[in-house]
């Protein structure tokens, strides 16, 4: 048995774009010749994932994030390098790696349109060939985690988006999947529900040790879950480890945030530190932590306009995220 | 084979959640029925005797029309399935699945088309019994053939479908090419027009094609009439089709896949 879950060595996946002539004339000469382009949608990526990570997969759209867990679950071939899911190669073994693994697409269901909920997990226990004890045991627990009781008998069809959401990770884990792969999971749900999705795949990755590789570019969701962050630009890993090391080493940006009780506070930054947002009378400066300390800014702060309020802000990942972007690009 | 089994019994019973449709649809298989025997019945009365020393007489003719088209509208499935699923992205969730596309799609349109026996096959036939005195057999042989011939004729119906489906594999647009299949069903299938009827000169190229196996030769051998060369090469010809449109189905899911994973989904 592989230790890891997931090795990714040297993977490159490169996509073929057709460009289409314009114009009349053009469209009679694509006929017969088609300009094309090649996109390197994945340019050599290498990643081990241990059994029982919490992984999140970060990037920007376009950055690559779903043509990897397309490959991961065998649906495309890379180009050149090697993907191993459990130790199978996924697009030579799709069916069997499928068997093992659990997948959400946000956008998309896994689910029978047509069918109410409890006839479409019925159908994907004979799917999976998931033992009927487990799979009732499995069902009542997930059932009640999510909240799906009310929602059995409801045709696919008529469900919310976040009803609906709730109902395909329950689907994704109802054949207790070693891996589970979630891209963009959260898209579009309002706060309670991405709420109560975030608490439970915590709960099921602690409680189960599935392993899960998290897509998505809801930082909050990473913030909240994910003690490994990989960052993916443009088809590169350009980061790629704890959480925790990813604020202490490039965290060193800090912002307070002051509510003045003037519109125009005769402040004047310098030496790094800088108004970065403005609200009316709210403005959020911020400071390299490195080059000056919290209360040297605060105190000039206070020294030189009359303040009504004044918090001191943790970095949060999206900013370091940012930051890490500009300096690559 | 219990996930398949499965697949198609809840494809049954999706259909029976559509009980508007499930009316409509009686509606115009009754009324194609009836437009169908009328026309035939016309025909025949206005003809000279002797152009219709043909294959059929007018009994004849009914029970074909009225088979043939009953068994025409129990064939069905979803062949816009793949072309939607590719064009929509949406086949990406069949592919996490760990089952076969071919034999999961063949499932779902088995448990469609046995809902439509059902549901609209015999309550037709059990009319039409009754209104235009279809004239049965009475050897159990031939119930016997018409589930064997009507089972190759499935395969045969599916598979010609199914490719033209994997087509979108290739093409953006493939609305030409349905157009054109349901061009040659028409025409050669033989839900409306039996093979006997056509013209000397191009009947045998007819019979060559994989069409009219679909509707004619399970309605044929049902009846009892004799499709040219016999009921016997007949069905050897229909296996042989069911058999290579089979392979070939494989070998385009094969290059479908290809052509996806080098495409991308
Ligand atoms: N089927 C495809 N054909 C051509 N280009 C594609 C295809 N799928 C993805 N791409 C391109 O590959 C890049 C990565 O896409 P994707 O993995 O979907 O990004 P992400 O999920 O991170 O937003 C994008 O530039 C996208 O346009
Ligand atoms: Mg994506």
């Amino acid at each position: 048995m592989p230790e890891e879950a997931i090795k990714i060595t040297n993977l490159k996946k490169d996509f073929r774009i057709n460009e289409s002539h314009p114009g009349f004339l053009g469209s009679v000469r694509n006929l017969f010749s088609r300009k094309h382009k090649i996109k390197h949608a994945l340019d050599g990526i290498s990643l081990e994932i241990k059994k029982g990570d919490f992984v999140g997969y970060v990037g920007e759209n376009g950055a690559g994030k779903s043509t990897t867990i397309k490959i991961l679950t065998g649906i495309l071939v890379p180009t050149s390098g090697e993907a191993r899911v459990n130790g199978l190669v996924p697009h030579e073994n799709r069916i069997k790696n499928a068997k093992r693994i659990g997948v959400v697409f946000g956008q998309r269901t896994q689910l029978w349109w047509d069918l109410p909920v409890r006839e479409s997990f019925d159908l994907l226990q004979a799917i999976y060939e998931a033992p009927e004890p487990a799979f009732q045991r499995n069902l009542e627990y997930l059932g009640e985690v999510l909240g799906l009781k009310d929602l059995l008998s409801v045709p696919v069809r008529k469900l919310s988006l976040g009803q609906r959401m709730r109902c395909d990770i329950a689907a994704s884990l109802l054949h207790e999947p070693e891996i589970l792969f979630l891209d963009e999971p959260t898209i579009g749900l309002d706060l309670l529900a991405k709420d109560s999705i975030r608490k439970f795949l915590k709960k099921i990755n602690a409680e189960k040790q599935t392993t899960i590789l998290l897509t998505t570019h809801d930082m909050e969701d990473i913030d909240y879950l994910c003690e490994r962050i990989v960052i993916l630009d443009e088809g590169k890993i350009i980061f790629d480890g704890l959480r925790d090391d990813l604020k202490r080493y490039y965290g060193r940006t800090r912002v307070v945030e002051v509510e003045f009780r003037e519109e125009n506070p005769p402040l004047r930054f310098e030496n790094g530190v800088q108004i970065v947002r403005e609200e009316n009378r709210k403005k959020w400066i911020s400071f390299d932590r490195e080059k000056h300390n919290a209360s040297e800014v605060i105190t000039y702060i206070v020294n030189h306009a009359p303040v009504k309020d004044i918090f001191l802000h943790e970095p949060r990942v999206a900013d370091i995220v940012k930051t890490i972007y500009e300096k690559v690009s | 084979m219990k996930k398949y089994l499965k697949a198609a019994s809840k494809s049954f019973q999706k259909q029976a959640a559509y009980k508007v449709e499930y009316f409509v649809g009686l509606l115009n298989g009754l009324l194609f029925i009836f437009i169908f025997t009328s026309l035939w019945k016309a025909i025949y009365a206005r003809s000279a005797p002797e152009t219709l020393k043909g294959p059929f007489d007018l009994e004849s003719m009914v029970t074909y029309a009225v088979l043939a088209m009953i068994i025409k509208i129990s064939f069905s499935m979803d062949d816009n399935a793949t072309s939607f699923k590719m064009r929509t992205g949406a086949l990406v969730m069949d592919l996490i699945k760990p089952v076969s596309y071919y034999f999961f799609y063949l499932a779902e349109s088995v448990g469609y088309s046995l809902f439509h026996v059902f549901s609209r096959g015999i309550p037709l036939l059990a009319f039409s019994v009754l209104a235009f005195h279809v004239r049965f057999p009475t050897e159990p042989l031939n119930y016997l053939l018409l589930v064997l011939s009507g089972t190759m004729a499935y395969s045969i119906f599916f598979n010609i479908n199914y490719m033209a489906g994997l087509l979108s594999f290739w093409f953006i647009e493939t609305f030409s090419f349905q157009l054109m299949k349901y061009g040659l069903f028409t025409l050669f299938a033989g839900g409306i027009l039996p093979v006997d009827f056509f013209p000397d000169s191009i009947r045998p190229l007819v019979s060559l094609l994989p069409f009219p196996h679909i509707f004619y030769t399970p309605t044929a051998v049902f009846m009892g009439h004799s499709p040219p060369g016999g009921a016997r090469l007949a069905m050897l010809a229909q296996f042989c089709w069911a058999a290579v449109l089979s392979v070939l189905s494989w070998l385009a899911w094969k290059a479908a896949m290809k052509k996806l994973v080098v495409q991308g989904g």
